[in-house]
């Protein structure tokens, strides 16, 4: 387990992130990068993007309360530290995702009722079920909601946004292929040092199932929120070269809002599977599907 | 990241707002880390050449190493709280910044002292943990679990950190090269603690001056807990009175300037 911990230390987080994918950037993105006029010009489409954007801000607060309230619970000093370094990305991502607030056009003085009128309220119920967890120094099960839960749908989320937005909008394509990188850490921790805890406690195991099956009931209820919404002019936009956006085998420039949802839906939920079962879990489907 | 030279940098043109914006960011903390810390792995360069330690000085400094562990542990369990409490984006932006200080200092100092052979690093700061640090843990997790976000402050950027800049330098006046530049980068990181919790105390005081009781009385209860544990510390670098002077000098200085005397 040292050995492992060793990879996620902060000299190593110094090297791969500060000094290495983010270097030469502004808020993720380079210096000289300017959201699309298209975009800007458009009322409803700034609108969309305004909506998609605080839904990253509410996602990424959590994700910064939840790692920085897991440290006092953490186990050992590797753990400590590791969970500081994601404290650290996800503030980084609070500040990347609001300053594109503010690129977008929203005033500081209006960001917080801006938040508070996008915010989708099944998003907040997700985060809410998560940081009780986290309120109640639950280590175990804050980071499965934490590294596995939360940053596996944040990951597929940015993962689409940044496929659907590479030739249309390079300067939030860039600032999301940052985010990617960070959660892939993220994951990559909860995987390996949840699933010795775990044999550890393997009572704990039906309380945290219970959590994953209501935040995933969140989730998903949030996605389908997300693409009723969906205005058809701020649909990603086709990759020039192929006349594709590709994800996952669907085209996001051709599908319509339900195909999207269900390819979103679909890939996280494929995910939760396969990183739940590495750490000795069973995904549980939602009691009543959204 | 665009490196912007700190040095330059002039807060006094800038608005309060505009002021917050930049110094409690992401940015500007990598801006200001990459000079000091940019190839310098575990806050050391590799041209720096390891001078020979006789053995009861190699024993003072893991003492002293497993106390800063211990004092970082401490700032790290206090700054993951504060983040939690603090009442704006930009105090919980800077307090993750602090975050992965007080995590890289923790990391930095359990490393020097693998470096120079102590195998189980924590059971040997479990054993050469004074008594009071501990406590003083206590009291700032405290502080942090009722969530009092002034009072956490205090004891965490001002007290702590304070005393921490003042024993770091003066440890770092006599010690050994590596541990000399690895205290250099820990030196620089708790500056900007403590001007954070000046700043944002001042700040709060200046605007409802009552709260100056309330952190008076907080000061009356850790100032003997404190002072008993950076004695120690003195005592284990092998401090010169005049050290002692000048650590009482700077934490009264700064108590001062918040009208807490």
């Amino acid at each position: 387990m040292a050995e492992f911990l060793a990879q996620y230390s902060i000299q190593r987080w110094m090297e791969m992130c500060p000094q290495g994918y983010l270097e030469d950037t502004v808020y993720g993105h380079e210096p000289d990068a300017r959201e699309p006029d298209e975009l800007l010009a458009d009322d409803d489409e700034r609108e969309a993007a305004i909506r998609t954007t605080v839904s990253l801000v509410v996602g990424e607060r959590c994700a910064l309360a939840a790692s920085s309230g897991l440290i006092n619970a953490a186990p050992d000093h590797a753990s400590k530290r590791f969970l500081a370094t994601q404290t650290l990305d996800e503030a980084r991502h609070v500040e990347i995702f609001t300053q594109r607030l503010y690129d977008l056009g929203v005033k500081k003085d209006d960001l917080e009722s801006t938040i508070n009128r996008y915010a989708n309220p099944n998003l907040v119920k997700f985060a809410e079920t998560l940081l009780e967890k986290v309120d109640a120094g639950d280590f175990v099960a804050g980071v499965v909601g934490q590294n596995i839960v939360l940053e596996g749908m944040a990951f597929t989320v940015f993962e689409l946004l940044e496929t659907g937005n590479r030739e249309f909008n390079p300067k939030f394509s860039q600032t999301l292929k940052g985010t990617i990188a960070d959660e892939r850490r993220h994951v990559g921790f909860g995987e390996n040092r949840i699933g010795s805890l775990i044999q550890q406690h393997p009572e704990k195991k039906p309380e945290i199932e219970r959590m994953q099956q209501e935040m995933t009931y969140y989730m998903l209820a949030t996605f389908s929120d997300s693409f009723s919404n969906v205005d058809p002019k701020s649909r990603p936009q086709p990759d020039a070269a192929t006349g594709e956006a590709d994800f996952h085998g669907t085209n996001l420039a051709t599908a319509t809002p339900e195909e999207m949802e269900a390819v979103l839906a679909n890939t996280v939920l494929g995910e939760f599977k396969s990183r739940l079962a590495r750490v000795g879990l069973e995904y549980q489907t939602p009691t009543v599907p959204a | 990241m665009t490196t912007v030279d700190v040095d330059d940098f002039d807060p006094h043109a800038l608005t309060e707002q505009d002021f917050l914006d930049q110094v409690h960011s992401f940015q500007f903390w990598f801006d200001s880390v990459e000079g000091y810390l940019t190839d310098r792995p575990y806050g050391r360069p590799d041209a720096t050449v390891e001078e020979p330690i006789d053995d009861a000085r190699r024993d003072r400094l893991i003492t002293s190493l497993c106390n800063y562990c211990v004092g970082e542990t401490a700032a790290l369990d206090g700054a993951a709280g504060l983040v939690q409490l603090a009442p704006d984006r930009n105090s919980k932006i800077f307090m993750a910044t602090q975050v992965v200080d007080e995590a890289r200092h923790l990391e930095v100092f359990l490393h020097r002292l693998r470096e120079l052979g102590v195998g189980d690093p924590e059971r040997e700061i479990e054993r050469r943990a004074q008594p009071a640090l501990v406590d003083f843990k206590g009291a700032l997790l405290d502080l942090v679990a009722e969530g009092d976000w002034q009072a956490a402050v205090f004891a965490q950027n001002v007290i702590l950190e304070t005393m921490e800049y003042t024993v770091f330098r003066l440890h770092a006046s006599t010690a050994d090269a590596v541990t000399k530049d690895v205290l250099a980068g820990v030196i620089a990181d708790e500056r900007r603690h403590a001007g954070f919790g000046e700043n944002d105390l001042g700040r709060a005081l200046a605007i409802d001056p009552s709260g100056r009781v309330r952190l008076r009385e907080i000061r009356t209860r850790l100032d003997a807990m404190v002072l008993g544990v950076f004695e120690a510390a003195l005592a284990d670098i092998g401090a010169p009175v005049e050290g002692h002077r000048q650590l009482a000098s700077e934490y009264l200085d700064t108590v001062e300037r918040l009208g807490l005397t």
